[in-house]
Parts: C-alpha cells; structure tokens; sequence
C-alpha cells in the first residue's frame, strides 16, 4: 500500500492545485467522507437511538425541527407550530411541496403515522417524548394537531431528525415496524439519499436533487467509513482521508494532540449540548454495601471530578453539582448542590462514614464491594482503577469486574446482581426524556436497559417527577426541580461524577456543518467543502 | 549434577538467559519491597517523561509509575507462566501417558480429545475462554492451561510409546508391578528431559499469552500485568512512548530469556543432540 515518494507529491500538488480554486463561498460539490464508529447494525433510527445510527439517519430523514446552537427551534418539516392557551392542543403546520425520496408527497399522514405507531410504540424515548400524546388529528394534508392529556413542554425539544424521524407511511403500513424493509433500504425527505452500504466499509448517501430546501445539499456525497482500530481512525484523520470524526471517534489524547500539530484539524465541544452525557455511578440501594445513603454521599465527597476531567479524558468536562447537568441552567432546571465536591475532599469524606459509625478494622476496611464498569474501553477502566484507590483511602475496599456488554447489561439491568456501576447516561435535551427514567419508581423495569437499576424508590420523588412533567410554567418547574435535586443529593441512589465533553474533530476544509446543536447528529444540509 | 551444569553452561547465551531470568525473578520478588505501594496508586503527575517527577521510567495518564508497574507485573507474569504450566504438564502428563501406554482404544479416545484441543488456533481460544468465564487471574490461568496441555500430551504419549517395550519396562512386568506404578514411577522418570525442555518453553508462551490477552482488554483489571501496561498506554504511543515501550522491552528480554534457557536445557538433558551444532 506505500505509495513511492514521488507519487505522493504528484497527489499532494494535485489537491493544491484543486483546492486552489474554491474561493468563493458555500461551493457546491465534492465528497465527505466522515468516521462511523462502530458499524450500525441497521439505519433505523425509528427504531434505535444507537448513536452509529444517529450519524447517518439525520441526513436521510428529516425532524420537524431541528435546534440550532442556542437551543432555538429551527422549522424543517414543520414551518411553525401553535400552543393552545391551555397547553394540550399543538398545532403543527407542515412545509408544502415536499417529496420522499421515491417521489411521493410527505403529509399530515404521516406525521400521524410516525407519532402514532412507530416512535410512540418501538422507539426506545418516543413512548416517553409522546406520552402525552392520545391522538393527532390531520384536518388537511399540511396541518397536524396533536391532543395532548397533558401539557408536555418537554416534546417540544424533542423533534429532531435524531430524536424523533419522520417516516413514511407508504412504505411502513401494516408491516411489522421492527423488522420491516425500511431499516436497511431507508427513504426519507433528507438532503441525502441512501445509495449503497458495503458491509464493514462503508455507506454512501447521494445528494437529494429534489430536496425541499433550495440550493441544498451543497455536499454531492457522503460516505461514512467505518474503521475498527483507533490509531488507524486517527490516521485517517490527520493524513485528510476523514474529514469529520464525532463522539470520540478519534480519542481525546489523539484529537489533542492534531488539534496542536496540525493547522487544517480542530476540534469542537458544540453539538452535544442535546445529548447531555454524563459519567455517573449507580449503586444496588436495596441490597449489598450502598444500602445506606451515606456511604453513597461519602464516595460523592471523596472523588476529585476535576482530577479524571484532567487525566482521564485531557480535560474535556466539567464536574457535575447535582443530579441535573448544568446545561440545564438555561431553562432553570439547574442548582448546585452539596455534596459533589469538584476537587474531592477525603477527610470529610472519612469523616461521614466515622460518624455514621462504619469502623475500620485493622487493615483501614470498613467494607468491600464489587465495582462494575461500563466495558466502553481502556478510559473507563482507567477510571475505575482512579475511583478504586480513591475509595480505598475512604476504607472501603473495591474489586473491579470487567465483562463484556451483554453480560453487564444483564448483570446490572436485569440481575441486579452488583454493587456499584460506572456508567453514562445521556440526560437529552430535557430532565423528562434523560433524566427520569433513572430514578422514577415506574422506571424500575427488569431487563429494560438505562433506566433505574439502583431501584431507587421514593413517593414524594415520584410526584415531584410527576407534577415536573406536566408543569407548563417555567418558574414553577424551576422550583419542582430545585426540591427534586434537594432529595436526590441526600438520597444519591446516583451519583453524577462529571458531564462528559465528547469532542469533535474535523477538517477545517468542512464547513457549515456545525449550526445545529444535534452536531454530528444533524442533516449536513448546509455543510460545504472548502 | 556437575556433568549437568557443565553442559548447559557451555551454551553461554544459556548462561545469559538464566542471568536475565534470574534478574527478573529477583525484581519480582523485591517488587513489594522497593515499590511498598500499589502499583495502580494514582498521582498529581500524569504522563511525566522517564527520570521526570521522580518517575524513573515515567508515569501514566493518571499518574501511575510505570516502573511500579513493571515490577510488580513481573510477578504477575511470571506466576501466571508458572502455575499454568505447571498445570498444563500435569494434565498432559496424564493423558500422554495412559494414551501411550494402553495404546489402543484407551489411545483412540484420549487421542481424539486431545486433538480437539488442538485443532482450535490457541489464541482464539484462550480469548474464547477468558471471555466466557470473567476476565480474572484465574480465568486467564484457566485459558492457558487449557490450550497448552495437549502438546505435552502428545510428547509424552510418543516417548511412552517408544520406552513401554523396552527391556526395564517389560522387566517391571514380570516382577508383578502395578500399571500406575511403571508408568509412573518407571517410565516417567525416563522421559522427563524432554517434558522439562517443552514446560521451559511453555512458561515463555503462558507469559505471552497473558500479555496479549491483557493487551486486548482481557487481562484482570485488578492486577498489574504488563500486558495491561502496555493495552492502556497504546492508545497514547505518540504522545507518550514511555508507557508501553518498558513493559514492552521487559516481556521481550523475560520471554527470550527464558527460551534461551529452554534451549540450554535442551543441550544439557539431551546430550546426544548437542553436537549438532
């Protein structure tokens, strides 16, 4: 595969020479090749939210709408939308002249279709996103009214082409939705329709001739390439072979340091401000060592967030201050709260569990337990391996267990056979859709995965979640959660180590394609190579 | 013993290999002495260079000193090479020599299992195992053993097949001895030079094996092994060398080491073979 010395000049002057050209703005053309890591197993994004998914989807199928940086609504299939006063009635009114991809006329239909029967019966957060939802009327082919039993401010937020695809009805219809022809063959209203998927290489999209939107894609082609090997994906990268690589595809030490050496590679934090991950740890708090809350509180106080921020992922992070990420701030939801020290304090930390009368025994153990981790690679073991000699200085001794995904999927979401779990979740674009789901009686579900595995049970909780889902007004919802995030630092089924900045890397060569807080998870429509 | 010592030190890359190895042993078991922390104890001095912050080797991402590490890996790997061939000896043993010695359908059967054994590509296996049972110390224990023994099966079976119509074999028989007792206590002792020879070399490839196993994410993660030094700095190779470069070097010069006193044994137990040099 090494190319002779000369052959490389002669292509390195040919790309000069071509790239020379584009001065002007926005040009049309070209083809970007971008890192899907790993392989999707299917293009349903209707079915999955598996982020592989979320890569490709977006660009093949649109949302009603989409967000832009600051959170704001931007229209896509929906050019406006009507609240009634009392909250239960939205009205949708839906873009004209749009077209699937097989040349059939997108309307209210199937909007009503794509709510209804698909994302509010297989999708993993629709029956959550709709749950408010009872029925959509569609008085015309371009007006979709949702009626709501419930004001639901929180579905608002969830339109994206990611969240909440639109899909045709023509071709879904009295088919079973899970195992149905669309998952491999998809046809959407996107900028970019699927061309061709060739197994363990590559997905190539076309550009959309008759795409709503005038002028766009800009991008002639897209092709997500799927690299197994890191260092191999980082070399993609810095010899200009990827031009995009988002959710760490390219690793934080590599994304570094290319980010230094190289002039045409940067890397970004934006356009994860919808997903919201975050490291956390879950604790068994019906039976083992963590059944008592201030156990649970003391690891919270011992552990230096700052400290794996900075070592772990080269400080792309910030310590988490209560149950809620802070980027729920903008919309009031968030406080901090006691307990989640940014730098750990040990002391203080023995000190609860003295107090609370745990002893040591002679070899500095109060108690042992068995520490799970997310098997996701060698940066969360690494963080285990950091929180276990943290938690061996507080005098409770840990043994770290490693297995592979469907094991400890079932080990902690179905056994709740374990003791303590690293893990991350994704707290989405509003504590209902992210955030409940890991602490509502209700959301304890044996087998169902990320939800409430610490079986964490509490009424008052309970209706607090409760009234937060329903309340219209944004000042009582801010108090709701104030006093919700007061129960959860006390009682800590959960403990929120640090928001998680995943990192995008990409060619400085790509541009337009950073507008939408879905980031990697967006059309694309507007992006264009320079 | 004498005779025996004088022919393997006439090998003097031997010699060296048993130096190196005997360096290594002797790093492992000063490794608590020199090193009283735990390896994985983190530090506020993440990726230090060699001779940086007081890291003689460097440390890692989180502050770990990899030197720390290597010493005390060398006990990991080291007893992780012993007690699987060890095992591995045992049950080949046992079944080389029953197949050898009945022959027949006794031979058939455990032949035929053994084969089985053989016909999975060891490495694949061995993940195979490890991944099953959870990554442990004893899983990859386990998984080594496993793959191993049926080579010694099949070395003792071919010697107890050419020594069991030997005259003090037959001799044994007509004194009324038991079965067991010939073939252990007779037959055994005689080919146990070439048994010595392939367990020396198999300690190599245990060492190997559980490095590469660690190396993928297999190893347990509450044991420092080289291989797990190695697997967590990869990803790190350009902006720190020093993490897996050392655990690197140091599996390289234990596994040679410990061929080349393979091979000096080999001189030294089988004479009649020394002189093909």
């Amino acid at each position: 595969m090494k190319l002779p010395k000369f052959m490389n000049a002669v292509i390195m002057t040919a790309a000069i020479t071509m790239g020379g050209s584009a001065v002007q703005a926005q040009q049309a053309g070209g083809s970007m090749v971008f890192l899907v890591q790993p392989e999707p197993p299917t293009m349903a994004g209707y079915v999955s939210t598996s982020g592989p998914i979320g890569l490709l989807g977006p660009k093949i199928y649109d949302g009603l709408f989409d967000y832009d940086n600051d959170g704001k609504m931007i229209p896509v299939l929906a050019e406006s939308y009507d609240t009634s006063a009392d909250g239960k009635t939205v009205t949708f009114n839906l873009r004209k002249g749009v077209t699937w991809h097989d040349g059939k006329p997108f309307t209210s239909a199937d909007v009503q279709f794509t709510i209804m029967e698909v994302l509010k019966k297989v999708h993993p957060r629709g029956p959550n996103s709709f749950k408010e939802v009872s029925s959509i009327d569609t008085p015309d082919a371009h007006t979709a009214v949702f009626n709501l039993g419930n004001p639901a401010p929180y579905m608002l937020r969830a339109l994206s082409a990611y969240e909440s695809p639109m899909v045709p009805k023509h071709l879904l219809e009295g088919q079973d939705i899970k195992s149905a022809k669309l998952a491999n063959n998809p046809v959407g209203t996107g900028p970019f329709k699927f061309t061709e998927w060739k197994k363990g290489q590559y997905i190539r999209l076309d550009k959309n001739e008759s795409y709503w939107k005038e002028g766009r894609p800009y991008i002639d082609r897209i092709v997500g390439r799927f690299i197994p090997d890191a260092s191999t994906r980082a070399a993609a990268m810095e010899k200009g072979e990827v031009l995009y690589a988002a959710y760490n595809a390219v690793s934080n030490v590599e994304a570094v340091r290319l980010n230094k050496e190289k002039d045409n590679i940067s890397v970004t934090t934006d356009g994860y401000s919808m997903i919201n991950p975050m490291a956390l740890i879950e604790f068994n708090t019906k039976e083992g060592p963590f059944t008592d809350a201030v156990v649970r509180r003391a690891i919270s106080t011992a552990i230096d967030r700052q400290y794996m921020i900075d070592t772990i992922f080269f400080g792309y992070g910030n310590p988490a201050t209560s149950a809620l990420s802070s980027n729920f701030a903008a919309t009031g939801l968030h406080a901090e709260m006691p307990h989640y020290p940014a730098t750990g304090d040990i002391a203080a930390a023995n000190q609860m569990l003295d107090d609370a009368g745990y002893k040591k025994d002679s070899d500095g153990v109060r108690m042992k337990a068995m520490f799970d981790l997310i098997p996701y690679g060698e940066d969360w073991k690494r963080g285990g391996q950091y929180i276990q000699q943290v938690l061996g200085e507080i005098g409770i001794d840990v043994e770290l267990r490693y297995e592979d995904v469907p094991t400890w999927l079932k080990r902690v979401y179905h056994n709740y056979d374990f003791d303590m779990n690293l893990n991350y979740f994704y707290q989405l674009s509003d504590p209902v859709l992210g955030v409940h789901r890991h602490y509502g009686t209700n959301m304890i579900r044996k087998g169902t995965h990320f939800v409430n595995s610490s079986r964490y049970s509490n009424a008052d909780l309970d209706a607090l979640l409760g009234a937060g889902m329903t309340e219209p007004d944004a000042e009582k919802r801010s108090a709701i959660y104030m006093e919700i995030q007061e129960i959860l630092a006390r009682d800590m089924p959960v403990v929120n180590l640090f928001e998680l900045e995943f990192l995008t890397v990409y060619n400085t060569k790509l541009k337009g394609a950073y507008g939408s807080a879905m980031g990697a998870y967006s059309s694309f429509a507007d992006a264009y190579l320079d | 013993m004498n005779s025996f010592w004088n022919r393997f030190s006439r090998n003097k890359s031997a010699v060296l290999g048993l130096f190196i190895l005997g360096l290594v042993v002797f790093m492992a078991s000063i490794a608590g002495l020199i090193y009283p922390d735990d390896p994985f104890l983190y530090s506020r001095f993440p990726l230090s260079g060699p001779g940086v912050n007081g890291f003689l080797l460097g440390s890692d991402s989180i502050g770990r000193d990899v030197a720390s590490g290597i010493a005390h890996g060398a006990k990991t790997s080291l007893l992780i090479g012993l007690i699987a061939t060890l095992a591995a000896v045992f049950i080949g043993v046992i079944f080389g020599a029953f197949a050898g010695y009945y022959g027949g359908l006794v031979d058939d059967v455990l032949m035929r299992i053994t084969e089985v054994f053989q016909t999975i590509p060891s490495f694949v296996f061995a993940i195979l195992l490890v991944a099953i049972m959870k990554p442990s110390i004893e899983s990859v224990v386990i998984a080594i053993t496993v793959v191993s023994w049926p080579a010694v099966a099949r070395l003792v079976r071919g010697e107890f097949l050419a020594l069991k119509n030997r005259e003090f074999v037959q001799a044994c028989h007509t004194l009324g001895m038991g079965d067991v007792r010939i073939m252990m206590a007779e037959i055994l002792p005689n080919c146990l030079s070439p048994i010595i020879v392939i367990g020396s070399l198999m300690v190599a490839t245990a060492i190997l094996i559980e490095s590469g196993l660690a190396f993928l994410g297999l190893g347990d993660p509450n044991v420092m092994s080289w291989g797990f030094q190695i697997s967590d700095g990869r990803s790190m190779l350009r902006v720190a060398w020093w993490i897996c470069t050392f655990p690197g070097i140091a599996i390289l010069i234990t596994v040679l080491a410990i061929n080349l006193v393979g091979e000096g044994l080999n001189d030294a137990l089988n004479p009649r073979l020394r002189e093909r040099n």
